[in-house]
């Protein structure tokens, strides 16, 4: 398709002049405008919106994959009676990589956006921090919400909007860790050490130790799995 | 002794030719007997000494000055879907924010730097303000005036012809890459206005037959603009031109040469500067006024006596500033050779048209 | 008037000694002895991006151009070398943040085509429709750019607001406003249902009919006109010569857009025509990007229209991996699991992309065994086209330099990565 001629004769550079006064004049008088006055006023956002990350801390089976997949190495995982999550907002990027691969919806999102730290300490947010959500001002007390209908109209209603959304759990494929290699283990107990569920025992036999799992306990969080070095092994659905 | 005379002379002089406003008469009339106070309410009153600070001299320009950057920037914001400054008093939604603005460039740190003409760079800011302030001395405002002079649209044009030269220097003073660039094209939009500009004037001077801003305004019982449009045109775009407002805002452009002359200055000077481009557009549209509008004609309110012809004079000038704003949002930037091109094919053959146009008018004898 | 030649030893301004600049001085000298200028259009300028241009002026008219591009180098191709293959997608997403979608396109096509992953088809529209939004964005940014570089503050003002829709459309469809990280090997992150796309179908509407304001305040005003018309003239043979590439190419008369030469995505199956331009002036480059505006909303509408249902996900990801949730319209729960071990096999792969402003290029050595990769290449098209924008500011005047800097849309974060 070709782009049309533009034409350069006096004529038509009159009407354009008088084209572009006209749009001047028309917007002074009616303007069309699609300012938000924050703070006043706070525009509706969708549920799934990535903002701040909270933490459930009775879902979380620390299994680490938060802090694997983090690509700004955000997340510290911090020990209180088992490992959690810690995130630092200085690098975080609001990505929430961490949110879709946790598989127990142990961190979920929210719509909290803009946050204030007073100094560099703040940022890291340990994760007693995270479990319940920060201490909100709230100076607005009217929600904007862009519709178009014929045309874009910001439809103003006297409500404070919720800022934490209610996410359900994933409908989670169980697993469990089972010995898929059994001649392959060396009796190193890598995994018995990293378990997180303490589902791993270690027994001395003659001379030969043999691990066992507790397959009541394992959470299929796959920590073993990865740290065997002799890929012995692996992860099964269970039945 | 003598000294004691020539100030009871001045006060007798100060007290023949005072403004008459019939609204505080009464108060004018109990402080004149008090001994001292009288002296200054004299001297206050005194018509040339009115015209210069209060109206249409200086108090004019201040009142003018805040009004027309916070119009300026709502209107602007209103033609640009936003909402414009807002916050800085917030139950008269930002009306004071050119005030903070003023108040701010007070606090600021003035920085002259190492490589310019020091004595230059810093009193040439001030020195503008002669050839920008001269003009209201002649301008009149019904019977407030400073110096009744029968040359006085001659003069005040004359004057208006010195502002660039200040310009340029200083944008030569600064000493800097940038500024150096605005001041040549500063010289370059002085020619490219100047002729179409005087030859404008000079075809309303030639109609109503003087250059006396009285015996103008006494035969427009129609307005100037009705008669002779062309020359408001011409009028109107060197208007623009002069004072670099967009579209022709060459001198001081700002995404090309980082502001043109005044790229250099901080601080209370660049606030001072800053309201050079708005007093000579004052100027211009106190002109326009008496040229096109009518002056001081209007409906005379009696209570105000002397005033009434100068509100409406001023009311008259504001509101052209105000349409002149509208410019600001709707055009880009013209390149320099275009402009120049303008001012000398199409303004200079417009404004012979008009030229012409006047004398057919004048020998009419319409306008007697 | 014959100039008279003096020849007097001159010594340059001595303020451009300490200044580190990647000129020879012999050079400086040279344009000092020649009775010319030389004006630096730095990085700290209202008018330039983060780049300083040297300009040699001869009284008012350019007569050399060197770019010093490389104050935004942020050495993502090394970066990437230390990151998973999933870790990349943030980064790779930076240069442009307006553009993100189709600069994660070609990353992610990259990884599809090395690994071979077969795409359903309803991701592939919806990739489209994201891809298309982002292109709508950055048009109307660099007409904004254009627009406050030649003074029109309005015409900055309206493509920011319009661009507001779109930013509302990405957020209804991803979560966030731009650099959303949504597309990842084998479809994209979840689903999007009917009151969102029905959302951007009325949008586009919305934009076309506030365009109609913004063209006739500042498309179609004589002053923006005569600021770019016949300004940076690039022909033909001197656009193909310079390597000039996207819609700087095609205003130049040359018909090429990798979306018709290769149809990825869902490109070839939709009816949309290539805009070309004749003169290869400002102008002309401007319009052709107003009209591929309107060419993207066509396709918009048509892809919304047209979109099957389906998955999102890509069921080859499923296989032979532990995943705790196989829900193939969220990647939610699964995503470390289908991507935080990838590898590539052993070779080379290399995708061609139509970004916003160009031609995109990525290139990805992987060593066979390694979870991150072992190289990638991305040439933007910024850097593709430096040259043909230096090359067309000879024998302009200084004032041209910000109209057609603004024509050509250079965006300095894309152009030094």
């Amino acid at each position: 398709m070709k782009v049309e001629k533009v034409e350069i004769d006096p004529i038509s550079r009159i009407i354009g002049h008088i084209n572009a006064i006209s749009v001047g004049v028309k917007q002074a008088i009616k303007p069309e405008r699609i300012t938000v006055e924050y703070p006043r006023e706070r525009r509706k956002l969708p549920d799934n919106f990535r903002g701040l990350i909270l933490f459930e801390k009775d879902r979380c089976i620390s299994c680490f994959r938060c802090a694997f997949i983090c690509p700004a190495n955000a997340i510290q995982m911090e020990l209180y009676d088992n490992y959690y999550p810690s995130i630092d907002y200085s690098k975080c990027i609001l990505c929430h990589f961490c949110v879709d691969s946790c598989p127990t919806t142990a961190l979920k999102q929210t719509k909290i956006h803009d946050v204030a730290f007073r100094d560099l300490d703040e940022m890291v947010v340990h994760t007693d921090e995270m479990i319940n959500p920060p201490k909100l001002v709230r100076e607005d007390k009217i929600t904007v919400e862009y519709k178009i209908d014929r045309e874009l109209i910001l439809e103003r209603r006297k409500e404070v909007e919720n800022l934490i959304v209610d996410v359900e759990p994933v409908e989670r494929i169980g697993y469990h860790s089972a010995c898929v290699n059994p001649q392959n283990c060396i009796g190193c107990a890598l995994c018995a050490r990293v378990c997180p569920a303490n589902a791993i025992s270690v027994k001395t036999e003659d001379e030969k130790r043999v691990l066992s799992i507790d397959v009541d306990k394992c959470t299929g969080c796959g920590l073993c799995v990865r740290e065997c070095p002799t890929k012995t092994l692996s992860l099964v659905e269970v039945v | 002794m003598e000294m004691l005379e020539v100030l009871v002379e001045m006060f007798e002089m100060f007290k023949s030719n005072m403004v008459n406003i019939p609204l505080i008469q009464p108060v004018i009339d109990a402080l004149m007997n008090i001994p001292i106070v009288n002296y200054i309410v004299a001297l206050v009153l005194w018509k040339p000494f009115f015209a210069i600070a209060i109206l249409p001299g200086l108090g004019g320009i201040m009142i003018v000055l805040l009004l027309m950057v916070y119009w300026e920037r709502k209107l602007t914001a209103r033609i640009q879907w936003r909402v414009g400054p807002l916050e800085v008093f917030r139950p008269l939604r930002g009306l004071i924010q050119p005030l903070a603005d003023g108040f701010r460039y007070f606090f600021q740190e003035v920085i002259v730097h190492v490589d310019s003409h020091r004595p230059y760079f810093v009193q040439l800011p001030i020195l503008t303000f002669i050839p920008v302030l001269l003009p209201i001395l002649f301008i009149p405002a019904g019977e407030i005036v400073a110096i009744r002079s029968s040359y006085a649209i001659q003069i005040i044009v004359a004057l208006i012809a010195l502002i660039p030269i200040t310009i340029i220097a200083i944008g030569w003073a600064s000493n800097s890459r940038f500024a150096y660039i605005g001041s040549v094209r500063e010289a370059m939009m002085y020619f490219a206005y100047e002729v179409p500009f005087v030859i404008a004037v000079l075809a309303m001077i030639l109609m109503y037959g003087s250059g006396d801003p009285y015996v103008i305004v006494e035969k427009q019982s129609v307005p100037g603009v009705i008669m002779n449009p062309i020359a408001f045109l011409v009028f109107f775009i060197a208007t623009l031109m002069a004072t670099s407002r967009l579209p022709f805002e060459i001198p001081e452009a700002d995404q090309e040469i980082a502001f043109g002359p005044f790229v250099e200055y901080s601080g209370i000077l660049f606030g001072i500067v800053m309201t050079l481009a708005y007093e000579k557009l004052y100027i211009m549209c106190l002109l326009m006024s008496i040229l096109f509008f009518g002056g001081w004609n209007g409906i005379s309110i009696p209570l105000l006596g002397d005033l009434s012809p100068a509100i409406w004079l001023f009311v008259k000038a504001v509101v052209v500033m105000l349409i002149v704003a509208l410019a600001r949002s709707i055009y880009p930037r013209f390149r320099l050779d275009q402009a120049l091109k303008l001012g000398w094919t199409s303004m200079l053959l417009i404004s012979l048209v008009s030229l012409a146009l006047a004398i057919v008018i004048r020998l009419s004898g319409w306008l007697g | 008037m014959k100039e008279i030649s003096i020849d007097v030893p001159v010594e340059p301004p001595a303020e451009l000694k300490p200044l580190f600049i990647p000129i020879p001085p012999e050079y400086v000298e040279d344009a000092y002895k020649k009775d010319e200028y030389l004006v630096l259009v730095g990085p700290q300028h209202p008018g330039s991006g983060h780049m300083r241009i040297i300009v040699r002026v001869d009284g008012d008219v350019i007569v050399d151009a060197i770019p010093d591009p490389g104050y935004v180098h942020r050495s993502m191709e090394k970066l990437a070398e230390n990151r998973l293959y999933i870790q990349n997608i943030p980064l790779f997403e930076r240069p442009a943040i307006m553009d993100n979608a189709n600069f994660n396109l070609g990353y992610i096509r990259a990884i599809e085509e090395a690994l071979d992953i077969e795409v359903p088809e309803r991701a592939k529209y919806l990739r489209m429709i994201m891809a298309e939004l982002c292109r709508i964005g950055t048009h109307l940014y660099d007409a904004a750019i254009l627009a406050v570089f030649i003074g029109h503050t309005t015409g900055f003002m309206y493509p920011f607001a319009i661009r507001e829709l779109i930013c509302e459309c990405l957020v209804k469809m991803t979560g966030v406003r731009f650099t959303s990280s949504f597309i990842i090997p084998g479809g994209i992150r979840r689903d999007a249902d009917n009151s969102v796309l029905d959302f951007v179908k009325k949008a586009t509407f919305e934009i076309e009919r506030r365009l109609k304001n913004f063209e006739k305040i500042f498309i179609k005003n004589p002053a923006t006109i005569a600021r770019l018309k016949d300004v940076g003239v690039l022909s033909k043979e001197e656009a193909i010569k310079y390597g000039v590439v996207g819609p700087f190419l095609r205003a130049s008369g040359v018909e090429y857009d990798v979306r018709k030469v290769e149809g990825y995505e869902a490109y070839d199956e939709l009816d949309w025509e290539i805009v070309v331009a004749d003169e290869g002036d400002g102008y002309s480059r401007f319009l052709v990007r107003v009209n591929e505006i309107n060419q993207s909303l066509n396709i918009i509408r048509q892809a919304i229209g047209r979109i099957p249902e389906g998955d999102v996900i890509s069921q080859d990801l499923f296989e032979n991996v532990n995943a705790n949730t196989k829900n193939p319209k969220d990647i939610r729960g699964a995503f470390y699991d289908l991507f935080a071990n990838l590898k590539l096999p052993l070779g080379e792969t290399t995708t061609l992309t139509e970004a916003a402003r160009g031609l995109l290029l990525y290139t990805i050595i992987s060593d066979g065994e390694s979870n991150v990769p072992y190289r990638v290449r991305i040439v933007s098209p910024g850097w593709l086209y430096l040259r043909g924008f230096m090359e067309s500011l000879r024998g302009e005047r200084l004032a041209d330099l910000q109209a057609i800097y603004g024509s050509f849309g250079y965006f300095p974060p894309e152009a030094d990565r």
